[in-house]
């Protein structure tokens, strides 16, 4: 196991056999005769549509987080190890090399995330699993995305591979380890850097979709030449949908007869070149046209100009966080994590729709470029008392109009002149410095020149420097440590009690020292040379002992819980409770032999004195139901509290069996023993 | 034998009793030891020391000593705490009897207070650190980065131990380490430290969310056209290759990306540059773990300190009074070695 605060990466952890069900056949053969084939079916689960929670260690960035995440690529670490390589993406129940999960991070208005779906829709349809049996549940999501996001943003074939890990870490490293149990991790990287709108200077919002790509390795793109540089826009902006999905819904768009002039993008329903068909709806003519067409610019920054989308990811996150309070959080803020991402692209897109199970997701912000690494590098550093310096003027331009000088007076030992006013009213400026100064100083000597060992007033601090002001720094001090003292009534009242306690013992040994004839001995406390008063001295040692010998000085400790008492009865159980109840044992015994215990019972009735309201009795019954009732008083006391029954003083109790606070009393050493312990009657 | 109590005898047993008993016991704590201050004001006194409660305005008097985006280091200025200190001891003291006593029994406050100064802020585990008060040092820092990343770590060093760029940090009880004796945001974004002693490098770093990958993006390219690069790693060793803080043609390798989508990284294109480039020893090929190795990003960690200093080649005066081991310990050691005295 690797060390604290290190780990060891390696490629993959292959399982032995993929997740699906299995027959396992026994034959025996070569015996004299014949062994019928044993048939044992196992079923390797494992998720394939949904992850569960237990099974996810964490997440980069943080969701809902917002932040300057764009030069870190996101990530998902998975508890098992073998998670990622658990089924074959190809199709095969062969373990491959190649996972089968792949994390990939939209932006809004890229991508569609679906409600709960029943599984089978999940896929893209004509895609063949292996066993579609062989789900994890009934209900999962998906992410539908166009062909042309596809290509953009998924991952290569080989990529796959390389954005999966395992990492191994020791247990006992919290950071690294975060509540695992074995030390090992699966790690799934996603491919794209959620970076930041710099064209458009605003904020991007993104979520990551760890997808099972089973039986779509074909739909991933393949290698094209890389470009070094990159310009930020949307994949494919679908954004323009939030606008009119609940005013007509699709028909409108689809037959024609609504305007789009001022909902959606211009060219979005234009002819394009590429893979994607000319619509298949005449739109409203004249509003198309009079716009130009710009191809295939999906522009996304123009159509969010309307709205400012700091703010859309605002509200947003708002909602996330509103969402986490509600009880049922689990399910909805998962759930609202998907807002943004919601439009039904498969109803409008022009071009192959693809879904992909979603195992799990979320969403984040990326802000704007300060990382904490710029904010750091970019400190004004310095010495408390140094102030920014000016920048100076590039050469060549007119140099800045002076600044009207308005900054504090402040001198190289880290004073600052103040206004004044005395106590005779006038007003002069006076020196402070804060307790933060920019060089060591002495604590008592030269710099103070304290003439006092200890100062009772802050004007026995009052300085008065060469230049003729008032240096007030240690009055101020002085004055604000005595305010906030008295702002706390316990330590005011500890500091009196202390002093009253220290000159009382004082006091007293004193006058005894007076008035008594031998010389009183010096106590010294325990440790150091400091000294302690006879009463204080006593009561320590006294404590001190206690302490140690708790079992001898206060006695052994009583257990927490007594054992209950045994209930006592004669003879057969089921006798005594059929009796209470007024069954006859025998009768439903034997018919239980054919009915079965529980429709023997059902079928006997229980007996019943009379109905409520309707008894009427006679003496001769009331007495003999009281004469029982009294019986059964007596015996349930003899049971419950035998010490209790009336008997002849001096005859021999019916001994209880013993319980722990009788052990306890028993095992006391004999001279704690006391008389009067006979119980008394 | 006297046996007549005399206003003669009263007085004089006053003056010795308020001049006299400065060193009674009054508090003895089975975990703290004896003291003649009880616990409740010593440790309201040591976290006065620290500047727990002073308004703000008292520690910076003009706004401008402490400008929006900056870091000011200072020394505690120990005359200062010490009037502090003073003024709350004056509270209720009426006659010149209780200012005779409070003269009397200061110097004993003052020791313990020093020591108490040091167990305000004690990480659990640690051994206590006892000795009279040294210099205190501290910084104020008033950044977005206070505000937007909690839980930032602060540690301070004596002399510098660690490379700028090591990934693990020196446990909380080396000798070097310096210990936080308070550290606390006064307002969202201004967070306060003070340390035991005169550091010679501070040490802000990020709060580690575990282990992250990624890229360098180039804060100076034109939108239209954003680069990365990826800082290469021996495989063998796993070190950065160096120089450790540019990103020079020897050390790194842009980043390709998949055209016409934005932030898509090539992966198995930036594969085969970063086997193909000699620095990582990979062989030609790079496997998904050496891959990730080479795609590792650790949390940023600021360091303040001398540029010029090299390691371990400077020496602060007052260093030489800061505690390093802790008093029983070095007794145990001074016993174990010269046999009980």
């Amino acid at each position: 196991m690797p060390k604290i605060g290190h780990f060891v990466l390696h490629s993959n952890v292959l399982p032995q056999i993929t997740a699906g069900r299995y027959q396992l056949r026994t034959e025996q053969s070569g015996l004299p005769f014949t062994v019928s084939t044993e048939t044992t079916h196992v079923h390797v689960s494992a998720p394939r549509f949904t992850m569960p929670i237990d099974q996810i260690i964490s997440s980069f960035p943080p969701a809902n987080a917002e932040g300057a995440f764009g030069d870190r690529l996101p990530q998902i670490v998975l508890k098992r190890r073998t998670l990622p390589w658990e089924r074959n993406p190809a199709g095969s129940a062969q373990p491959s090399a190649t996972p089968w999960l792949a994390l990939v991070v939209v932006a809004e208005g890229e991508a569609e995330l679906s409600t709960a779906t029943p599984v089978a829709e999940c896929v893209t349809p004509g895609t063949t699993l292996l066993d579609p049996n062989d789900r994890d549940v009934e209900q999962g999501l998906y992410l539908s995305v166009t062909e042309t996001v596809v290509k953009k943003i998924f991952p290569c074939q080989e990529d796959l591979a390389l954005l999966t890990h395992v990492r191994e870490v020791d247990i006992n490293d919290t950071e690294l380890a975060n509540g695992d149990d074995d030390g090992w991790l699966a790690v799934v990287l996603a491919n794209r850097l959620p970076v930041y709108d710099t064209a458009n200077d605003k904020p991007v919002r993104y979520m990551a979709c760890l997808v099972n790509v089973e039986g779509q390795l074909a739909a991933l793109p393949s290698p094209a030449s890389p470009i070094e540089h990159f310009e930020f826009a949307l994949a494919q902006d679908w954004s323009v949908l939030a606008n009119l999905a609940p005013v007509g819904g699709a028909d409108k768009v689809i037959m024609g007869n609504v305007s789009l002039a001022g909902t959606v993008a211009p060219g979005l329903f234009s002819p394009r070149p590429g893979p994607m068909a000319p619509p298949r709806a005449p739109l409203a003519a004249s509003s198309l046209q009079s716009q130009p067409l710009t191809g295939a610019s999906l522009h996304g920054g123009e159509a969010m100009q309307r709205a400012p989308l700091a703010d859309q990811w605002l509200q947003t996150t708002k909602q996330i966080a509103a969402a986490a309070r509600d009880p049922d959080a689990k399910r909805l803020v998962r759930d609202t994590m998907g807002l943004g991402f919601r439009y039904p692209i498969g109803v409008y897109a022009l071009e192959k729709v693809f879904r992909f199970p979603v195992l799990a997701h979320w969403s984040f912000t990326t802000s704007d470029g300060a990382t904490f690494e710029t904010l750091m590098q970019d400190l004004d550093v310095g010495l408390l008392g140094t102030l920014p310096v000016p920048k100076d003027p590039e050469p060549g331009e007119p140099e800045p109009p002076p600044v009207p000088e308005s900054g504090p007076e402040i001198v190289a030992t880290g004073h600052v002149g103040l206004d004044h006013r005395v106590r005779r009213g006038d007003a002069v400026r006076a020196w402070y410095r804060s307790p933060c100064v920019p060089f060591p100083t002495a604590r008592d000597g030269a710099s103070s020149n304290q003439p006092l060992p200890l100062a009772h007033a802050a004007d026995q601090l009052r300085r008065v420097i060469p230049d003729g002001r008032e240096d007030l720094t240690l009055a101020a001090a002085f004055e604000i440590g005595r305010l906030l003292a008295l702002s706390q009534l316990s330590v005011v009242s500890a500091l009196l009690r202390f002093r009253g306690e220290q000159f009382g013992a004082g006091r007293v040994r004193e006058i005894l020292a007076e008035l008594l004839s031998f010389d009183l001995p010096k106590i010294l406390a325990t440790e150091g040379a400091g000294h302690v008063d006879l009463g204080r001295f006593v009561a320590v040692q006294m404590i001190d002992a206690l302490a140690q010998n708790t079992e001898r000085m206060l006695g052994p400790q009583r257990p927490i819980a007594d054992p209950g008492r045994e209930i006592r009865f004669q003879g057969d159980l089921d006798g005594v409770i059929a009796a209470g109840l007024g069954f006859d044992l025998a009768t439903l015994k034997r018919r239980s032999e054919t009915l079965g215990l529980q429709a023997a019972l059902e079928s006997t009735a229980v007996p019943l004195a009379g109905k409520l309201g309707q008894v009427s009795l006679d003496e001769a019954g009331l007495a003999s139901l009281r004469g029982a009732l009294q019986a059964e008083l007596t015996r349930t006391l003899d049971v419950a509290a035998p010490v209790r029954v009336v008997r002849p003083r001096g005859a021999p109790a019916a001994a209880a069996p013993p319980d722990a606070l009788d052990e306890l009393i028993g095992s006391a050493p004999p001279d704690d023993e006391e008389p009067g312990e006979e119980p008394q009657s | 034998m006297k046996n007549l109590i005399t206003a003669d005898v009263v007085l004089g047993a006053t003056v010795k009793a308020v001049r006299d008993y400065a060193d009674i016991i009054t508090d003895r704590d089975p975990d703290d030891g004896e003291h003649v201050a009880p616990g409740e004001l010593r440790r309201f006194l040591a976290r006065l020391r620290l500047l727990h409660g002073v308004p703000f305005s008292y520690l910076v008097p003009d706004a401008k000593l402490l400008p929006i985006e900056s870091i000011r280091f200072f020394y505690i200025d120990r005359a200062w705490t010490d009037a502090l200190v003073q003024g709350a001891l004056s509270v209720g003291t009426l006659s010149s009897a209780d200012r005779t006593q409070l003269e009397a029994v200061y110097p004993h406050i003052q020791r313990e207070v020093d020591v108490a100064e040091r167990t305000i802020r004690r990480p659990r585990e640690e051994e206590r650190l006892e000795g009279a008060g040294g210099t205190i040092t501290g910084f104020l820092l008033r950044s977005r980065a206070v505000s937007g990343w909690p839980n930032l770590h602060v540690r301070a060093y004596s002399r510098d131990v660690l490379e700028d760029d090591a990934l693990s940090t020196v446990a909380e009880s080396d000798p070097a380490r310096m210990k936080v004796l308070r550290m606390e945001r006064l307002a969202p974004a201004v967070l306060v430290v003070l340390f035991d002693g005169v550091p010679e490098v501070v040490h802000i770093e990020e709060p580690r969310q575990g282990i992250q990958f990624g890229a360098r993006l180039d804060p100076e390219d034109p939108p239209a056209q954003r680069r990365a690069k990826v800082r290469m790693r021996d495989n063998l060793t796993g070190v950065t290759v160096p120089p450790k803080d540019d990103f020079t043609s020897t050390n790194s390798l842009p980043v390709p990306f998949r055209s016409g989508a934005p932030g898509v990284i090539d992966i198995a294109k930036l594969r085969d540059r970063l086997a193909a480039a000699p620095p990582t020893n990979s062989g030609g090929t790079l496997e998904p773990n050496e891959y990730a190795l080479q795609m590792l990003r650790f949390p940023y960690r600021q360091v303040f300190g001398d540029p010029r200093n090299t390691q371990d080649k400077r020496f602060y005066e007052l260093d030489k009074f800061k505690v390093t081991v802790a008093l029983p310990k070095w007794r145990q050691t001074v016993v174990s070695s010269l046999g009980s005295p």
